[in-house]
């Protein structure tokens, strides 16, 4: 039962929960995987609504614990009151950074794009760089990113630049826009170019319009200023989209902060009806098979996978959908390995003082992944394949590149 | 999202209609409102612990005072739901336990009796094998053991408490204390972050030795809080018995409740692992119902809302914890049918002052058909394709007659079988 506040005198209820809806039962502390992989941190219920009673615009921020929040968002998906806990402590993260000042090492983390960039530029000496024990070392010591962390490969040949030159289908039933983040334009192009290559094939063409990164490293390293920045620009440049127009994501974290965090986080104008459009690739190509509309002349992929699903993705209240559709491919056997949040959360697993807490609450899933064997871990999430790779050496894609490789884009 | 029977709730009548569901060889979809009643409930499983309310004497033979209830009252949710419904379910549940690894006692036929964490009788049916050593039909003494700085398990309460009333004599009942290695006062901790550290053989070895120097005679049984582990507790619990050289028993404490934890986490990895999917985060609140049928109802996903189209859909929803009910200042309504559910010209009327006396707003809750269907003002299903289970049924204080867990599983599997034939 959600009890409405007494004050409004009225029978409507609040929507939105706020800050008292919070009961304190607990809930978000039990699955909070740092707080069950640390003893320090005093877990989302102390951090989020209850310190937020105490909080208040003229005082200073305080924010001793704040930055052990990974920001995986598993405390908004078991809160049975809905409690937005995670957007409480962003916002006390961010108050304190600009009250007090970030570390370079944030600084540096929250302008993934512009890092990204440069070493996409500098990509063989980036990617000499980044295996480098003594250069490794010196970052460690200077920037404080972790020596052990693999950092992800560059290349120079960027998504945008890529699909410049991609030729677009004759005949094509549909169009929609394609959210590739950096991850695809910078680091793993072969994605796109696979989103691409899919869509196609189910007679949709597909468009790119401009755009900036989603936000959510500055958000998770205490920028809200520059996250609302980058919001503001792809909110504006995908207002601009004819109205027939769908919105990919094939990134779980983009994804979700286009349909959600730039509305409530950020509260930026236009936003809504921006977030509204956006689907998960996997998502939109499930609503095409129930539509009667995927291509399944599959071939088949004889292989045997694991799935992790990412915490993000719980956010997006959309079940799973890349485990549906890869179960309609013939010779696939998949499996859920179910033990939580893999622990890197985007940029938090590569600091060199939340390295070690990372890799411990990965482990559980480590370990199971490493019992049951498999050709390949399958995770939405760029970041939980780095992590799972990284903890237990098995190789780990996105559920597009099974379905590429049905329909022979291996 | 187009899906065969989607059972909306997280609690053990959204479990149980599941399986049910799974058995049959349907295809269940389980979305989820957010966390579980069974995060801040007992998790026992209670059937039926009194009849009347209005003495405290408890019932013994659980399924006889169930077929007495239905005889004397038809509009009963058991009367409803029916006594083979609660029977193959609960068969069904019992097989469910030992296939997800857990080890459980008791049976409708007899209702075990376990002290609470205050030291008052509690009457429960299927309970964890953990807690069976307390069963206070039985006469060895207890000691009940206590952790220093842990604030919700005060041994001398419970143990001033059962010797008022047990009966068996000054020395029957004792308490002590134990200080826990490394939790040395300056830390707040929670009985979940025992439960972790328990698991840790070290910390158990060194905790089971301090009981033991404490306790030299033997013949005694040994009453803990519930904090013997977290996701291994049955082999928590065997070595800490070995250990301390007693039988040891679990008691139940406050949220967030570890017993439940155990239990929904190892039953939801379960049905998860045999391929049942779980919607996670998106609560369920609208319904659009046509001639008759609900075609589908709409949930609050990330940026939009969106839609499950389902042959037949359960409500297997908690009232009070999972946003089932919305109470505004007058008017409890529901949210998905947009009904008001109850009216009061004043808000403390669905309250008594004293917490202890049976509360009005416990049994608040849509009124069913027969077939368990939400009813209309003339007696008739609003949807004949949607069926309730569980705390959102009216006419019932799950609390006060200490039934959740019998209802839950009744109705959860009688609404599953309802919503394979519609």
């Amino acid at each position: 039962m959600i009890t409405e506040e007494i004050g409004a005198l009225s029978d409507t209820v609040e929507e939105a929960a706020p800050v008292e809806a919070c009961t304190k039962c607990t809930a978000c502390n039990t699955v909070c995987p740092v707080a069950r992989s640390t003893e320090i941190f005093r877990g989302p219920k102390f951090l989020g609504p209850e310190s937020e009673r105490y909080r208040s615009q003229p005082e200073a921020a305080v924010t001793a614990g704040l930055d052990l929040c990974s920001g995986c968002k598993l405390c908004e998906v078991t809160c049975p009151s809905q409690v937005t806990i995670q957007e409480y402590i962003r916002r006390a993260q961010n108050k304190g950074a600009q009250e007090k000042g970030r570390t370079l090492r944030d600084w540096v983390l929250g302008h993934t794009r512009l890092l990204s960039r440069f070493g996409s530029m500098t990509a063989p000496l980036a990617n000499f760089g980044n295996r480098n024990p003594a250069v490794r070392w010196l970052m460690e010591r200077v920037l404080g990113i972790h020596r052990e962390r693999p950092l992800p490969r560059y290349q120079w040949l960027t998504f945008e630049r890529w699909f410049k030159r991609h030729p677009h289908p004759a005949n094509a039933r549909r169009t929609v826009a394609y959210f590739y983040g950096c991850w695809v334009n910078y680091n793993e192009r072969r994605l796109g170019e696979q989103v691409v290559a899919i869509l196609e094939r189910n007679g949709i063409d597909v468009i790119v319009p401009k755009q900036q990164c989603c936000g959510i490293p500055a958000v998770v390293n205490a920028n809200m200023d520059l996250a609302r920045t980058y919001g503001v620009e792809n909110v504006r440049r995908l207002s601009g989209l004819p109205a027939d127009v769908d919105i990919i994501a094939s990134s779980t974290s983009c994804g979700l902060m286009l349909k959600h965090d730039y509305s409530h986080l950020l509260d930026i104008p236009g936003a809504e009806q921006v977030g509204a459009r956006v689907y998960d690739i996997c998502e939109y190509l499930w609503m095409l098979h129930e539509a009667g509309e995927l291509n399944r002349d599959f071939q088949p992929v004889k292989t045997r996978l694991l799935y992790h699903a990412p915490c993000h993705l719980k956010s997006h209240g959309i079940g799973y959908p890349a485990m549906r559709l890869l179960r309609l491919i013939p010779g696939v056997e998949l499996e859920e390995v179910d033990e939580g949040c893999c622990g890197i959360s985007g940029t938090f697993g590569v600091k060199v003082e939340k390295y070690d807490l990372s890799m411990k609450i990965g482990s559980r899933l480590f370990a199971a992944v490493k019992a049951a064997g498999s050709d390949a871990v399958l995770a939405d999430c760029e970041t939980c394949r780095m992590q799972v790779e990284h903890g237990t050496g098995s190789h780990s894609a996105h559920p597009i590149d099974i379905l590429a490789r049905a329909y022979g884009h291996g | 999202m187009k899906a065969d029977i989607a059972v909306v709730g997280s609690g053990l009548a959204a479990l149980i209609a599941t399986r049910t569901l799974q058995q049959a060889g349907r295809s269940p979809l389980l979305i989820w409102p957010g966390l579980t009643s069974l995060y801040f409930t007992y998790a026992t499983v209670d059937v039926l612990g009194y009849a009347d309310p209005t003495t405290a004497e408890p019932v013994e033979q659980p399924e006889a005072a169930i077929g007495q209830l239905i005889a004397d009252h038809p509009d009963h949710p058991y009367a409803l739901a029916g006594l083979d419904a609660l029977r193959d379910g609960t068969a069904l549940l019992i097989d469910w336990l030992r296939a997800a690894g857990f080890t459980w006692q008791g049976s409708l036929a007899r209702n075990l009796l376990l002290p609470t964490a205050i030291g008052t009788p509690k009457p429960s049916c299927l309970v964890p094998a953990s807690m069976a050593a307390g069963d206070l039909r039985r006469d060895e003494p207890i000691v009940f053991c206590g952790f220093a700085g842990y604030q919700d398990f005060v041994p001398e309460l419970a143990a001033s408490n059962l010797s008022r009333w047990w009966g068996r004599g000054d020395q029957a009942v004792r308490a002590i204390r134990v200080p826990l290695p490394g939790f040395d006062g300056t830390r707040l901790f929670t009985s979940i972050d025992l439960a972790r550290s328990f698991e840790d053989d070290g910390f158990r070895r060194e905790v089971a030795g301090r009981i033991r120097q404490q306790i030299p005679a033997d013949g005694v049984r040994i009453g803990v809080p519930a904090v013997l582990g977290l996701t291994h507790d049955m082999d928590v619990h065997s070595g800490f018995m070995a250990e301390v050289g007693h039988p040891v028993f679990e008691i139940p404490t406050l949220p967030p409740s570890v017993l439940g934890l155990r239990l929904f986490d190892r039953l939801r990895k379960h049905i998860q692992e045999s391929g049942v999917e779980i919607i996670w985060a998106a609560p369920a609140h609208a319904a659009e119902v046509s001639g008759g049928r609900c075609d589908r109802i709409f949930l609050k996903s990330a940026g939009r809302e969106q839609p499950i189209d389902a042959r037949a859909y359960v409500l297997a929803l908690e009232d009070t914890v999972d946003g089932a009910l919305r109470a505004g200042v007058h008017t409890v309504s529901d949210p998905f049918f947009h009904r008001s559910l109850a009216s009061h010209a004043v808000p403390t009327e669905r309250t008594d002052e004293s917490l202890f006396n049976p509360q009005p707003f416990a049994s608040i809750g849509y009124p069913v058909t027969d077939r368990l269907q939400p009813r209309d003002d003339e007696g008739g299903p609003l949807a004949g394709n949607v069926f309730v289970a569980g705390g959102a049924i009216a006419g019932y204080d799950p609390v006060g007659s200490k039934s959740r867990g019998g209802l839950a599983i009744a109705t959860g599997y009688r609404a599953a079988k309802e919503a394979m034939a519609a």
